[in-house]
């Protein structure tokens, strides 16, 4: 009987370590390159209201070359902004065509986020469950859960 | 001869170094290699865009304006113009910028170039001695894997002065026995010939370092005036072909016992007499190779007694003396060695590792031996086999 056990034990955790615990990675991953896709829009949209706000026509920046070796570079006119719309093409915008598209985008993005947040939990779950499978085989005690006091 | 006894045993390899961990270590060496593979790339990667970006900044000057497009964040751009085409804001790092024209931006970069390209040449040598490393694990694991065994034979002097030295020449004669396993068959029929001439000397040899022995504790004169007695005879060897090479060659072996570092040169000395023993019997290439024998003598002399920190007396230092003393900074270095170097069979790892450890003289010598050593130290560990200290006993071997 005990050596049955040791088998499903060890099966349990097998499974746990190679199908459950890189998928959990995996799925943060891609979360994570979610959320810096949604940080460079939500920035691009504050920066085109600022813009708008201070009325700012022509702009002067520091373009990088490459190994951090900038050069001035001059924007003489503001108004047409060419923003990425994925799968390399950049559409001409008006301000306000690029704060709608922005919005739209962070939108879809987040819907994006939700899934993999969802992913993630049912993974963790998972991964619980199979913990508590070894746990009773094991016939450990089950760790109480900790109660606060309720009012 | 009389009065030395042979014993003797016979160990696996595969028990000295099992198969397993041999295979164990070379894995572990592939991937510290691959490791420093990718950070090769990646440094190669660095001084290709380092090249493109000289070509860069050498190429905007030529316009005052150029129309590009300009970024905004990582998702959009706006179109403009780059204007000061010849003024650029470096990096120096720590969040310090320069403004530089563009020629001063060249320069900035080239000295970047060149620090990576230093570090590049770092890495390949490191990446050398790893494949070393690994090459050396896989034929030791082989050879272990084939079941080859390393016979031990000892040999115990009646002269207690020699007691220190059997320890190191267990070290030595293990490795001289296993190379004769593994070419004496062949060669037999040259050493026959030479075999006549090198037991007279050998007497000779001997009755030599018993008086060095004899004589270690008195002055220095006396021992200078051993060490001339010694060169004497060496010169009077000169002449002879085979006598050359008896004397040349137990002093280099004596060397050996200097210092491990110098087993490596010192195997390297004793292989190419060897080799060119069985190779060529004329006199011209002999006396060649013990002339640079001898050079090499002094210079391992002078470089050794740097290393083994004893009182250089004089230029020629009596070759008892040194074996005496230097033997007993041998076994302890020895023991302290790395484990995988496997000190006791004096491989050619370690070979590897003196030469880089080591400048001047003697890397000259491990360059020029280097090409009639590498043949021999792939065909196995044992073939690298140092000679021992005492003529005596390698002689004793071949014979068998």
């Amino acid at each position: 009987m005990d050596s049955l056990r040791q088998e499903k034990i060890q099966k349990f955790e097998e499974f746990v370590d190679r199908r459950l615990k890189p998928d959990l990675v995996h799925a943060i991953v891609e979360r994570d390159k979610i959320f810096d896709q949604q940080k460079i829009f939500s920035d691009l949209r504050k920066n085109i209201e600022n813009l708008e706000k201070n009325s700012v026509t022509s702009l002067r920046t520091l373009v990088n070359l490459g190994s951090e070796v900038y050069m001035q570079a001059e924007v003489p006119d503001t108004q047409r902004i060419f923003v990425d719309v994925g799968l390399g093409f950049h559409v001409e915008f008006t301000w306000s065509e690029a704060l709608k598209f922005i919005s739209l985008r962070e939108e879809k993005l987040e819907r994006q986020i939700e899934e993999y947040t969802r992913l993630i939990a049912s993974i963790k779950a998972q991964i619980k469950m199979v913990c508590e499978g070894i746990r009773e085989l094991l016939q450990i005690p089950e760790e109480k859960t900790v109660e606060g006091r309720v009012f | 001869m009389g009065k030395s006894e042979v014993k003797g045993t016979v160990t696996s390899l595969s028990s000295m170094f099992p198969a397993e961990e041999t295979q164990k270590a070379a894995k572990m060496v592939e991937e510290k290699l691959s490791e420093k593979q990718n950070e090769m790339n990646q440094l190669k990667e660095f001084i290709a865009d380092n090249t493109s970006l000289i070509n860069l900044v050498q190429k905007l000057p030529d316009e005052l304006h150029h129309d590009i497009m300009v970024p905004f964040g990582k998702a959009a751009f706006f179109p403009g113009r780059l204007i000061h085409t010849n003024e650029f804001l470096v990096l120096l790092g720590e969040s310090y910028y320069t403004e530089r024209t563009a020629k001063q931006t060249v320069e900035i970069l080239k000295r970047r170039g060149k620090s990576l390209e230093s570090k590049v040449d770092a890495l390949k040598a490191v990446m050398q001695d790893l494949k070393a490393e690994a090459s050396f694990f896989d034929s030791t694991a082989s050879e272990a894997a084939e079941g080859l065994v390393e016979i031990r034979e000892y040999e115990e002097d009646n002269s207690t002065k020699w007691a220190s030295q059997s320890g190191s020449l267990e070290l030595e004669t293990p490795s001289v026995a296993e190379a004769d396993n593994k070419m004496g068959a062949s060669e037999d029929d040259d050493y026959a010939r030479i075999m006549s001439r090198l037991e007279e000397l050998e007497k000779e040899e001997l009755a030599a370092e018993d008086n060095e022995e004899n004589l270690e504790d008195e002055d220095e004169d006396a021992n200078a005036v051993e060490s001339d007695s010694n060169e004497d005879e060496l010169t009077k060897a000169a002449e002879g072909d085979g006598d050359e090479d008896e004397l040349t060659k137990p002093a280099f072996h004596r060397k050996k016992d200097e210092g491990y570092s110098y087993l490596d040169h010192g195997q390297r000395y004793s292989e190419s007499p060897r080799k060119q023993l069985q190779q060529f019997n004329d006199k011209e290439p002999i006396e060649e190779m013990s002339n640079k024998y001898k050079h090499q003598d002094l210079t391992n002399q002078f470089a050794s007694t740097g290393l083994t920190e004893e009182p250089v007396t004089k230029g020629e230092i009596s070759h008892g003396r040194i074996i005496q003393e230097d033997t007993k900074t041998l076994s302890p270095s020895i023991n302290a060695s790395a484990p995988f170097e496997k000190k006791s069979v004096q491989t050619s790892k370690s070979e590897f590792d003196s030469s880089k450890a080591f400048t001047g003289s003697i890397v000259e010598h491990t360059q020029n031996l280097d090409k009639s050593s590498v043949g021999t130290n792939t065909t196995s560990l044992q073939s690298s086999g140092s000679q021992p200290s005492k003529p005596v006993s390698r002689f004793k071997m071949q014979r068998k």
